[in-house]
């Protein structure tokens, strides 16, 4: 009798098993209908009110605490005014791109995924899994290209607008202002129209470069090997040293997108006076050095380094740390500039809700709903009256720990006037050329071989990789 | 008999089904799928032959070359010094001293650290200013390396923090040593030899199974090194940490060239299978099995 008991309960567990097994696979069944739907570019745009059915959309991103907390203000303002639209955030911390690819092998995506345009944004783009968003802005009062800052919309080619980012970020010269004091120098300033050249910049680093002996990077027995303070952390990173060859006139690939640009004049100038910062003035840590430097807000406030290019998100840590820093111009080397770089929020073609999750992407750019995050420093509105008009801009830059007196003049003007786009946006294939670039500079930064060296020796090969702007038309 | 094989089947049932669900069916696809174009994102795929494969070979793609010869070196470092490090770490903890549990204990403790724990700590121990690895050396006025940071010093850097977690081929190469009976050394006590001769006569040819073993398993572990350069390298300086199961990752998930990746993926199945053969072929000439015969 017991005996037999066990097994039937053997059995059931069994059946239990294969009816989760069959129901997971029914379940992915249905989902993948929704991609054989067919849905014309236009189709989103032309339908003109939100229908009143019950709606669920799904959204995906990645982010800090800070900036889920944000989103949920957004989420839940927007379902305040949609009663019938229900948001299904779903935060992917880790492997962004690899579970969005997943999802996508799976036909199993949401409405609205935040994107970064440096990676999958616009192979999915090539492939017309986004929306064309410029077709939802053309029939929206509410916004259009002249009501945003520039710099922050993705377009896969002019006209087809794939992505706007919730917010620009651009780069500035932060500064401990009590090291200037110390040392009797002027800190960096924060007009455009005054700021350093290169060799003005290159000599107050050098002032403020300081041995473990006291000695400075200007005194001819100046030990470079036993650096305590670094007048200037020059990160590595595209993103930054693209300043510089933007402010040199040079660019990854040629205007009209035919040819690599690196090994030209412009970018290796650029390019190698980065290099030789670390490795020919010894005033900013070498690739090996940069990993004892902490991130900013610590490098600048325990005096590891005096000046640190970096992104103005930088802000919000270094609001936190409390201590006295400020922000300058970058210095420049023809004209002064800054490269903006932005996440951004896309739709996908497969959503059956379009105009709901237009609606949704538009609350998501909304400043009043990331005021938080706004003010904390992190980020910065991605309306342009927000800059313009006072009284707004007054809200998120005034009497704030995170915007320093010389924010407006060093981060703001700069921006609204002088700001290029990362390359990431327009630079089609980006990845690929980057994958022969990257390896090649390795050794421009360890100073084993100058910049003209290494970009003519791969530009050959990243030639072959160049495939085009996707800023003009062709 | 005919219950037996019932219940036999159905308890094993969880394990069969996973096998056939998650690898022998994901297999058979991603060998097709190797060849065709398949691009996650496209809605189109076809059927394109060997072209994937002739991509590799022609010497279009250079990085897979790269990335073979890097795993390549690596496997070859590492796979002796896995073996050695863990038998003679084995041939310690298997001597009766005070407190061998402990530090048997001790041997296995970093296995079980997660590997991105256990990368996050040598990479500051192996930060070439600041850490602990340099600090040490140049207070003993040796030599300090740039590491993991460093062309030429960052394969042998990344088979140093492997080795750390050797724990679980330690404990398997105890289970073969307290196998030996102890008449064999009571033998050579007898016979006067010492403990070279125990060591050269009896341990080695006794564990020669064990050994076979760990290596095959080592060079299969080996040649599928990814966290390290997920974590410690992202593949550089100047590609030369780029291991090969890093480079198809960064095929599939970030160019999403799924049918380029499976196909990269096959090569690598192949290159193991060729590995775990030749170690099998010549397995008869070198291991000793108690009770068998040699051939």
């Amino acid at each position: 009798m017991t005996r037999q008991k066990k097994s039937l309960f053997v059995l059931m567990a069994l059946l239990l098993m294969l009816v989760t097994i069959l129901s997971a696979c029914s379940k992915s069944g249905t989902v993948s209908k929704n991609n054989t739907s067919p849905s014309a570019s236009g189709d989103g745009a032309s339908s003109d009110a939100a229908s009143k059915d019950p709606v669920t959309l799904r959204i995906s991103e990645w982010g800090s605490p800070d900036e889920v907390a944000a989103y949920k203000v957004a989420i839940k303002k927007f379902e305040a005014k949609f009663p019938n639209v229900k948001v299904d955030l779903q935060h992917i911390a880790t492997d962004y791109d690899t579970k969005l690819t997943t999802m996508v092998a799976g036909n199993d995506v949401p409405d609205i995924a935040m994107m970064e345009s440096g990676t999958i944004a616009f192979p999915l783009a090539e492939q017309g899994k986004f929306y064309n968003l410029q077709e939802f802005m053309d029939s929206d009062p509410d916004i259009s290209i002249d009501k945003l800052v520039p710099n922050i919309m993705y377009s896969l080619e002019p006209g087809n607008v794939i992505g706007i980012g919730p917010g620009p970020e651009s780069f500035g010269l932060f500064y401990n202002e009590d090291i200037f004091k110390e040392a009797g120098i002027s800190p960096p300033p924060a007009k455009a129209s005054e700021a350093w050249t290169w060799d003005e910049f290159v000599d107050v680093a050098k002032q403020l470069t300081v041995d473990s002996k006291g000695r400075t990077a200007k005194d001819a027995d100046f030990d470079p090997k036993n650096i305590k303070q670094y007048g200037v952390n020059a990160s590595t990173w595209w993103g930054v040293y693209s300043n510089f060859i933007y402010s040199n006139g040079g660019d990854f690939i040629s205007e009209d997108g035919k040819t690599f640009a690196l090994n030209q004049p412009e970018a290796v100038e650029a390019l190698q006076k980065v290099s030789d910062l670390m490795n020919v003035h010894h005033v900013s840590p070498s690739p090996v050095q940069a990993k004892n430097i902490p991130a900013t807000n610590v490098a600048l406030q325990t005096k590891k380094v005096a000046m640190a290019i970096d992104g103005q998100w930088a802000s919000a840590a270094l609001a936190q740390s409390k201590f006295n820093f400020n922000v300058g111009v970058l210095p420049v080397l023809k004209e002064p500039g800054t490269t903006i770089v932005a996440g951004m929020f896309s739709i996908f073609k497969s959503t059956k809700h379009p105009q709901e999750s237009w609606e949704l992407l538009k609350a998501l750019l909304d400043p009043e709903s990331s005021i938080d995050m706004i003010t904390s420093g992190t980020w910065m509105p991605s309306y342009k009256n927000w800059y313009t008009d006072p009284a707004l801009l007054a809200k998120w830059t005034e009497n704030l720990d995170a915007r320093p007196s010389a924010y407006k003049e060093a981060i703001i003007d700069v921006l609204l006037t002088k700001s290029h786009q990362t390359p990431t946006g327009y630079v089609k294939n980006f990845n690929k050329i980057m994958d022969i670039v990257n390896p090649a500079l390795d050794k421009v930064w360890l100073g084993q071989q100058t910049a003209q060296e290494a970009m003519d020796s791969i530009a050959p090969k990243a030639q072959e990789q160049v495939q085009g702007r996707r800023d003009i038309a062709q | 008999m005919r219950k037996g094989l019932f219940y036999g089947l159905l308890f094993t049932s969880p394990a069969i089904l996973g096998f056939i669900i998650f690898t022998l069916g994901p297999m058979i696809a991603s060998l097709v799928l190797s060849l065709t174009d398949y691009n996650v994102f496209k809605e189109q795929t076809s059927f394109i032959g060997f072209q994937n494969y002739s991509r590799m070979f022609s010497g279009e793609d250079e990085l897979f070359f790269k990335s073979l010869g890097v795993t390549f070196y690596f496997v070859i470092l590492r796979v002796p010094a896995v073996i050695i490090l863990s038998f003679c770490i084995a041939m310690l903890l298997n001597m009766n001293v005070r407190g061998r549990a402990i530090f048997r204990t001790i041997i296995y403790l970093p296995s079980i650290v997660p590997a991105v724990a256990s990368a996050m700590i040598w990479m500051w121990l192996l930060n070439p200013d600041l850490g602990l690895i340099n600090s040490v050396l140049s207070w003993l006025h040796l030599p300090t390396s740039n590491w993991l940071y460093a062309e030429n010093s960052v394969i042998p850097s990344v088979v140093l923090t492997t080795l750390w977690g050797i724990g679980s081929t330690v404990i398997i190469f105890l289970a073969g040593l307290s196998g030996i009976s102890k008449q064999y050394y009571e033998a050579i006590d007898v016979d006067g030899g010492g403990w070279y001769s125990k060591l050269r006569h009896i341990t080695i040819p006794m564990v020669t199974p064990t050994i076979f073993f760990n290596t095959i398993m080592t060079i299969i572990g080996s040649f599928q090194v990814f966290n390290e350069a997920y974590i410690l390298t992202e593949g550089g300086p100047n590609n030369q940490s780029l291991f090969y199961v890093f480079y198809l990752w960064r095929t599939g998930f970030r160019d999403t060239e799924m049918g380029y990746a499976s196909a990269l993926a096959w090569i690598l199945f192949i290159v193991i299978m060729f590995f775990t053969f030749i170690v099998f072929k010549t397995s008869k000439s070198w291991v000793h099995y108690e009770g068998g015969e040699r051939t």
